[in-house]
């Protein structure tokens, strides 16, 4: 019941330093910063399936209404919820998984700043070619996904040295 | 079902995922300008592709239509060779052309649709009749040679009686040295017919080609009839040359049908002259 209600308070402030914050700042359309992805990864383990997905759904299409960009984030959030279960099997270890008790792990930061990286790098991905919409200028492309991926994640490393520390307390 | 239905509980994730990442797309398609463009247009080009193969792979399957509209060409063509001729040859009495400048030959395309070769008097029934302007006594050839020529016609179908019939009398001469003859048919063989008339003295070698002479007004000059296969002896004076003709009667199907719009003119002319 606690875990549930600090999960939401969490998914309330993201989503509006999201909204209200980084959706103003533009830092050229070489960075995207996309902080609210954070929700998805703060779920418990115990999340799984179609509800995971669906709730990712959600969380994007809220955010495309904001950015006025129909189902570019949507596309985007739906593919990290798929790749988490398996990402977090990749990522921790055995024992890790065994304990499946929502935040607990997430203490340990080392595994998840791997864990939000490559969730990060992968939404990322997703988000500049869903907005390009064409393969050609791959160079461009990338160098947007490698800026947008590294602002991102600094910010999310923020939030979890800010935000999550405070809350867990 | 059984195995199938447990494949979808198994990959139920998974499965959800794509439709759901297909709804996403659909949205970023369906609600943004700039995606919507190049959508449409990834997806105009690929239609556009995927048709022009078709129509490439159909193109195949109406190949004997086109070879009727190339017929079609070729007799327009033909008509238009004649007008011209008729201004090259008129330029020199300009005068002349003034009151004179009409085609003499016309074409017209038409399909064998029935042929027989075993009788004596063997007959070709063309699908073009009088609504087509076929009439009777036009000349008939394909471009390998002379078919005969025709010798009624009702609304849609012509009678023409061929090379192979023994009422056919074609004046033919030879091509290298313009000696004329009739050519007949014996009546045997639909390959062959014979040249007679054509005096002792002339040389002739096997595989001479035979031309119409243009004396009757029904044919025009220079149509090639056959080429020289054997050279018999008739009686005394003539020879009788056995002509392998030009035309393949049983391999015929599209033939020109030609018109001499100078015939009755002639005809008059020659008559006025039997008359006197």
């Amino acid at each position: 019941m606690n875990n549930a209600r600090n999960y939401l308070i969490h998914l309330l402030l993201l989503c509006f330093i999201q909204i209200v914050v980084l959706d103003n700042i533009h830092l050229g359309s070489y960075v995207h910063v996309n902080i609210y992805i954070m929700a998805l990864f703060l779920l418990p383990y115990r999340m799984k399936g179609i509800s995971l997905l669906l709730y990712a759904l959600g969380l994007g299409l809220l955010m495309d209404l904001m950015d006025n960009t129909t189902g570019i984030h949507a596309a985007a959030s739906t593919l990290v919820a798929y790749v988490r279960p398996r990402l977090l099997q990749l990522t921790s270890g055995r024992e890790a998984m065994d304990e499946a008790r929502g935040f607990i792990r997430q203490a340990d930061f080392a595994w998840f700043f791997k864990y939000a990286f490559f969730s990060i790098l992968l939404f990322n991905t997703v988000l500049i070619f869903a907005e390009a919409f064409t393969f050609s200028n791959l160079f461009i492309s990338c160098l947007r996904i490698l800026f947008s991926t590294l602002i991102s994640l600094l910010c999310v490393v923020l939030y979890y040295f800010i935000g999550f520390r405070k809350v867990k307390e | 079902m059984k195995e199938i239905i447990k494949l979808i509980i198994k990959y139920h994730f998974t499965i959800v995922f794509i439709i759901l990442e297909i709804i996403c797309f659909g949205l970023i398609v369906r609600h943004n300008e700039y995606q919507r463009v190049i959508f449409s247009h990834q997806v105009a080009s690929f239609t556009g592709s995927i048709s022009s193969m078709t129509a490439y792979l159909k193109s195949y399957t109406r190949l004997d239509e086109i070879n009727q509209e190339l017929i079609a060409e070729n007799v327009k063509l033909k008509n238009r060779i004649e007008q011209l001729e008729i201004v090259r040859r008129d330029t020199t009495w300009v005068e002349h052309s003034l009151e004179d400048s009409s085609v003499i030959y016309e074409y017209f395309e038409a399909k064998v649709v029935n042929i027989t070769f075993n009788r004596m008097k063997n007959i070709v029934v063309l699908n073009k009749g009088n609504r087509h302007g076929i009439e009777r006594e036009m000349a008939v050839a394909t471009p390998a040679g002379v078919v005969g020529f025709v010798l009624s016609a009702s609304e849609h179908y012509a009678n023409v009686i061929p090379l192979i019939n023994i009422e056919s009398r074609v004046s033919a001469k030879l091509k290298h040295n313009s000696y004329y003859g009739s050519l007949q048919w014996d009546g045997k063989d639909y390959r062959y017919s014979y040249l007679k008339d054509i005096p002792r003295h002339v040389k002739i070698t096997p595989g001479d080609t035979i031309i119409t002479s243009g004396f009757s007004p029904i044919f025009p000059a220079n149509l090639v009839v056959g080429y020289v296969e054997e050279i018999q002896e008739e009686n005394g004076n003539f020879l009788k040359i056995k002509v392998r003709l030009a035309v393949d009667f049983k391999s015929m199907s599209d033939v020109y049908a030609i018109k001499n719009h100078r015939k009755e003119e002639r005809k008059k002319l020659e008559e006025g002259y039997a008359d006197e």
